[in-house]
This record gives C-alpha cells, sequence and structure tokens, in this order.
C-alpha cells in the first residue's frame, strides 16, 4: 500500500465538475445532468530513473523520432455506472466514465 | 337449478364505532343475510377470529341470531379500554368479529358458514352529545363499503341504514331515508325498519350496476336537514347463459409449409354472456372444456385444441361477457411427405350450466398438402470477381417455398459436377461453400478460399447445389455456375495483417482497403449525415447490404473481423445504443472496431473538411 500512495504523486487529484449529460458530447439528447470526476496534476515526484533517462534520450535526440510516453496522471477506479432518460425516453448507461481513484501510471 | 350457493352477506364488511359509556342492551350495527330460497332462514352467530386466543371483548356482544343486530352486552367503562390496548398514547382501538349465516335447519354447524368481517372501532372517549354531532355524521357512515347482489335470488332486505349509535344519541330527531328515484330502481326503503331493500330478482345480463343516491332526512325540533350520498350496488354474475356460436362453427385450416410443432391454426369463437374471473383459473366458474371426437390415434396425437378467453363489453351491449377462441394446434411436426384431408371436430361444454343447452360442437376442416422438396428448374449462376476475399457473400439458393418453411429442416451443401478431373481442377472447388441460413431454410453461398481464385484453370466452376431434407431424407439437386473474371490482386497477403474493415475510420483509408468479406476487394464506406446518435452512422464495411444492417449473420458470425458492428458481444465505448443481442444498434459519428472492442465516436474532421469559400480564403490570405 505504501508504493500505491507513493506512485499516486502529490500534484495528482481527483477534480470534480457538475456537467449536462449533452457536454459529454457523446451524442445524447437529454436533459440529465451529472457530475463528472476526473484525474489532474503533474507526475514529476513518481518519476523513476526509467524516466529520467527516457526525458534525457529523447533530449539528445537518440531516439529518433519516437517519443515514449511518460508518467501521467490517470484513475485507477471508476465511479459507478450512469443511468439516464433520453428526450425519446429511452435509458442509456454511462461505464467506466468518470473517475473515481486517481494515481500516477 | 337449486341449491348451488346458499345464504351470502352482501357486504364483506361491516363497520362502526362504540364508545366508553355505551351500555348494555343498545345495539350497534344490524347485518343482511341474502337468502336464495324464502326457506332458507339464516340464523346469526358471532365468534371470534382467533379462537385459540380468546379475545378480551368477546363477551362484550351478542347477536340477535334471527335479526342479525348486534347488541352491547354490557356497559363499557374506561378500564375496557385498557384492557384491550397495549399502548397508552392509542386514542382508538379496532376489535375485529366474525358473523355467519348458516340456514335455521343447520344452526349448529354455524361457524363453518360464510362469514363477513365487523370492524369496531373502540374510542377511548365517551360519545359525543347530540348537539356535538354534524348531521351528516347521523345520517353516513364516513366511509361507504359498496354492498353486492347476486343475480337470480330471492327479494329482501340488504343492508341496515341506520347509524344505532349515533342516532341514538338524539332521540328526539326523526331520521328517516329514501332512495331518490332517478330512474325505476328494483330499490326502496322499509320505513319502519330503515332497511334498503331489494324488491325483484335481478340479472347482472341486464344491468351490472345500479347507481342510487340515498337521502336521508333528518327532522329536528325546528327544521328539516336533507343529506345525500352515492350507493354503488354491484350485482355478481353465475352461469346462466348458455354458450353459442355467432355465424360459422366450421373453419377451413390449410397445413402446408408450416408443420411445425406449437403451429396454430384457425379461429373459431364461441361466446357466453356470462364473465369469467381470470384470477381464480381453478374456479369452476363457467369453466369451459374441450373434447375432441375423434379415434384416430394420429390425429390425437398430432393435434390439440388451444383455448383463449378475453372478457369483452361492447358485443353483449355494453355488459360484460366472455369470448372463448380455439385454435387447432400442432403438437409434434408433421413430416414433409404427410397428405390428408379430414373433419376434426370437438365439443365444447360449459361445465357449470345448468341447463340442456350447455354444449357447442365445432368443426376445423383440415386440409395438410405434402410439401415437395425440389428446385425449379434454375441453374443458379454467378460472376466473381477475382478480388473477392474470403467470406464475401456471392448469393442466396433456396428450394421452392424455403422461406416459408416451418418444421421442416434442410441442409445445402456443394458437391463436384463432374468427378472425372484432374486434381489440380479439383481443387480449384475449394473456392467456394454454402451455408444454412440462421434464421429461415435458405442457403448463402460464399467465398471459402481465395487460393483457386489467382489460378487460371479455376475461371468456371461447375457445382451441384444439393438440398438435403432432414427428417424424410428427401433431396433436390441443382447446377450452379460460378465464374471468376477480372484481375486477381498481385499484392494481396491475406492473413498476414489484420483484414477488418471495421478498423478504418475514415472514407479514404477504408475505400482502398481490401478487409475480410468484401466482394470487389475494397471495403465500403458508409456517411452518415446525423449529429446524434443513429442508425445510420459513419463506418467501414465489406459490403453495406448485409453489414452493418443490424444482424449478425450465418457468414458474418464465421470471423469476428467481418463485421463486428453486427457481431460484437463487447461493451460499446462511446455514444450508442446496442442490438437487441449483439452488435450496434445505433451509434454516435463513426463507429470503428478492433476485433470485437468497438468506439463510435464524432470525428473532428469538420474543419479539415474546406468547401470553395474556405478555400479562397486560404489562397487570398
Amino acid at each position: 500500500r505504501d508504493e500505491l500512495i507513493k506512485g499516486q504523486g502529490r500534484g495528482c487529484l481527483l477534480k470534480e465538475i457538475h456537467l449536462n449529460v449533452t457536454d459529454l458530447g457523446l451524442g445524447y439528447r437529454t436533459k440529465e445532468e451529472l457530475i463528472f470526476r476526473y484525474c489532474s496534476g503533474p507526475c514529476y515526484d513518481s518519476e523513476t530513473n526509467y524516466d529520467k533517462i527516457l526525458n534525457n534520450l529523447t533530449q539528445n535526440k537518440k531516439l529518433d523520432k519516437e517519443s515514449p510516453s511518460q508518467t501521467c496522471c490517470r484513475p485507477i477506479a471508476f465511479d459507478d455506472d450512469l443511468s439516464f432518460l433520453d428526450d425519446s425516453l429511452e435509458y442509456h448507461t454511462l461505464k467506466k466514465h468518470s473517475a473515481k481513484k486517481c494515481a500516477c501510471v | 337449478w337449486e341449491g348451488s350457493w346458499g345464504l351470502y352477506f352482501p357486504q364483506s364488511t361491516y363497520s362502526e364505532s362504540i364508545y366508553v359509556g355505551q351500555a348494555a342492551g343498545t345495539p350497534v350495527l344490524q347485518v343482511h343475510a341474502m337468502q336464495e330460497r324464502a326457506s332458507e332462514q339464516p340464523y346469526f352467530c358471532l365468534y371470534w377470529r382467533r379462537l385459540q386466543k380468546s379475545a378480551p371483548y368477546a363477551s362484550w356482544f351478542y347477536i340477535d341470531a334471527v335479526t342479525g343486530v348486534i347488541y352491547m352486552n354490557k356497559t363499557l367503562d374506561w378500564t375496557d379500554f385498557e384492557s384491550i390496548s397495549s399502548s397508552w398514547f392509542a386514542h382508538a382501538k379496532r376489535l375485529t368479529l366474525k358473523v355467519t349465516a348458516a340456514p335455521m335447519s343447520q344452526k349448529i354447524l354455524c361457524a363453518q358458514f360464510p362469514n363477513a368481517e365487523v370492524s369496531l372501532t373502540f374510542f377511548n372517549a365517551t360519545a359525543p352529545t347530540c348537539g356535538q354531532m354534524k348531521i351528516e355524521k347521523l345520517c353516513f357512515p364516513d366511509r361507504d363499503i359498496n354492498p353486492h347482489i347476486k343475480e337470480n335470488r330471492m327479494p329482501g332486505p340488504l343492508r341496515q341504514l341506520r347509524r344505532f349509535t349515533h342516532a341514538d344519541l338524539c332521540p328526539n330527531y326523526n331520521i328517516s331515508y329514501r332512495v331518490k328515484p332517478e330512474s325505476p330502481v328494483p330499490f326502496i326503503v322499509n320505513d319502519s325498519t330503515s332497511e334498503l331493500v331489494v324488491t325483484a330478482p335481478l340479472d347482472r345480463e341486464e344491468k351490472e350496476v345500479y347507481r342510487l343516491i340515498l337521502t336521508c332526512l333528518v327532522q329536528t325540533e325546528k327544521e328539516l336537514f336533507t343529506n345525500f350520498t352515492p350507493l354503488h350496488i354491484s350485482i355478481y354474475d353465475e352461469d346462466d347463459s348458455p354458450p353459442y356460436v355467432n355465424g360459422t362453427d366450421t373453419e377451413d385450416v390449410l397445413i402446408e409449409f408450416s408443420r411445425n410443432k406449437g403451429a396454430a391454426f384457425g379461429d373459431l369463437f364461441v361466446y357466453d354472456r356470462d364473465t369469467t374471473s381470470t384470477y381464480h383459473k381453478e374456479q369452476s366458474q363457467n369453466k369451459y372444456v374441450w373434447t375432441l371426437l375423434t379415434n384416430d390415434s394420429w390425429i390425437k396425437d398430432t393435434f390439440t385444441i388451444q383455448q383463449n378467453f378475453s372478457e369483452e363489453k361492447p358485443i353483449f351491449g355494453n355488459v360484460r361477457g366472455t369470448v372463448y377462441k380455439y385454435k387447432l394446434r400442432l403438437i409434434r411436426n408433421i413430416s414433409v411427405d404427410e397428405k390428408r384431408s379430414f373433419q376434426l371436430d370437438y365439443l365444447v361444454n360449459d361445465t357449470t350450466f345448468r341447463g340442456p343447452e350447455g354444449t357447442v360442437m365445432l368443426h376445423f376442416n383440415v386440409t395438410i398438402l405434402p410439401v415437395s422438396i425440389s428446385f425449379s428448374n434454375i441453374t443458379y449462376f454467378y460472376v466473381l470477381s477475382r478480388k473477392s476475399m474470403t467470406y464475401s457473400q456471392i448469393g442466396e439458393v433456396c428450394v421452392d417455398n424455403c422461406l416459408k418453411f416451418k418444421g421442416i429442416e434442410i441442409a445445402y451443401h456443394l458437391e463436384l459436377s463432374d468427378r472425372n478431373i484432374s486434381a489440380n481442377v479439383q481443387s480449384c472447388y475449394t473456392a467456394v461453400d454454402v451455408a444454412r441460413n440462421l434464421e429461415d431454410m435458405s442457403g448463402v453461398l460464399y467465398v471459402n478460399d481465395t487460393e483457386p481464385l489467382r489460378r487460371p484453370e479455376c475461371q468456371e466452376l461447375q457445382y451441384v447445389l444439393v438440398a438435403h431434407e432432414q427428417h424424410k431424407q428427401l433431396q433436390a439437386k441443382t447446377l450452379v455456375i460460378i465464374i471468376f473474371e477480372g484481375e486477381a490482386d498481385p499484392l494481396r497477403t491475406d492473413g498476414q495483417r489484420s483484414l477488418a474493415c471495421a478498423e478504418k475510420r475514415q472514407r479514404g483509408e477504408c475505400e482502398t482497403f481490401s478487409g475480410l468479406g468484401t466482394s470487389t476487394g475494397r471495403c465500403q464506406w458508409r456517411q452518415g449525415t446525423e449529429k446524434v446518435i443513429s442508425e445510420n452512422y459513419s463506418t467501414c464495411s465489406p459490403d453495406l447490404r448485409t453489414c452493418p444492417d443490424g444482424y449478425c449473420d450465418v457468414i458474418e458470425s464465421k470471423n469476428i473481423s467481418i463485421c463486428p458492428q453486427d457481431c460484437t458481444r463487447e461493451p460499446i465505448i462511446g455514444g450508442h445504443e446496442r442490438g437487441l443481442m449483439l452488435g450496434i444498434k445505433a451509434g454516435h459519428g463513426t463507429c470503428y472496431c478492433y476485433l470485437e472492442k468497438c468506439f463510435c465516436e464524432q470525428d473532428d474532421m469538420e474543419e479539415a473538411i474546406c468547401d470553395d469559400m474556405c478555400k479562397t480564403v486560404i489562397a487570398t490570405a
């Protein structure tokens, strides 16, 4: 568990915003709303030697055109499913749409 | 038809209030039992619901066995209320008694006869004085229970209108009741007893509900008050109408292509003016049974009668009645060569009707025709591009009427038309195969192997298509000729990379790609136009006639890469509506899939699409 906490990073936090379902841009027509939670923040403090080396190699242009992914702040668990009724009275259920827990991975 | 029901209570519950200080010998309420015959004088008795746990209030009441009036046996005092109330704060307590009515001759068995509940609310207070009583309270209970009467019964009193407890508080008032005559009704009030009386036997088939207005007249020292209340009296049904047929009692039934177990044919109707309860299926009231009148064991083993009933109102003059519907139903498959014709008679019996005409005879004129398994004189002929990919669909084959077949199993396979050919040419024939459709008895020809397509000796293939009826082993054959034309794709490397059209997200890369199942060697693009979730979403498919059409057909189900849009079982990411069992029913923007994993999203290509106006702007800039 210590490792998990170490891996979370101090800057990587769960934030939330109140939205209309239509704001999600998924094409649903509805007046329903939701709380959307997302992960955001820097992950510098959870970088390892691996990340430093990659960073150096990229800056020295040793890795041709490739730019490997760096540590980033991502959900490691998702909120419960969200169900809503659309304007034509059909039900939809969104799964894995909102973060519950964040970590630098 | 005597003695079928006997005595009954015209209401299932009676309720009244009692108070501290109510004196021994005062009446509480009166129950009535309706008779069937004059000789059936009711004998009333009281008992308590839980005999094993004697109710402490059991001895406070007694009933007049002849009139049905319940009286106080003791004067109620404050300790009586405490003796039955478990709570300090209770303001009132409900006491429940049961009253039964037996014919006088069987009064010893009284407790076993039909009962009604008497619910008395015991208030922890003395009765209000006459001055505190509202006039309405003197006349009618706060909440009334509508009574019911069975049809065809003896007339007689059915309800005591006087509220004994309340009316007795005002001994100087003269309270009387009337039935307000809107139209002539068979109900009057007996002025000397204040009882509501039904004056004649009633017929439910004539009128189901009588809506009365009761008038209560209260003559005080000074003035006359009038009060009204509605009262709905329901007439209960009994089986006093015979079944009848309206129009024909015979139905012609032709059995040809539908021969499966469970198939139903014909519609014959029997009418009954009585009602039939759907709640108590086991209840014998108006229960219909049918009997097949045949000794032929083949018929008995093959057919049954399906009986359904429904309640209808308009066709019976706006009074509820029952319509029974009969269908002839197969209880096993009939083989394709069966040929018979016969008349099947069956008797429908209204078992609870006591009259002489309680049955109806119905007939099905059944003709069973044999079904021939054959191909009409056609040769299937297809021209195919050499660029066709594996699993591209060539065409549908069908023995005559195969789309109508139910309960007939057909299997298809392909054979060589000429066995005297070289092994090299024989190997061409792996190119095409046939599969039976999932939902009907037609077959689908499809490209099974693309290797022969590139070989010149495989330019024209002649197959014999064999349709095989599974039960009677009947066969039918026809010729299938397939000609390959055009150039083969020289660069093709089947199996070396992913071949799913569905992976392509843009029109350009879709239409230049050779995906699995494409008959031209190129995938096809469908451009959706709507901004919301639509069944016409944008997507890339091997053949827009079969994919995505919302149905995962027999060829598509052979390999998930052919049409995952119709066949995926995995959760879909993005705005979408799932298909009934498989696939995507509707999607937002473009739907694309990597193997079974499908995504639907609006692509941000709009900025890239630049119209003439925009080009001009950019050029001048």
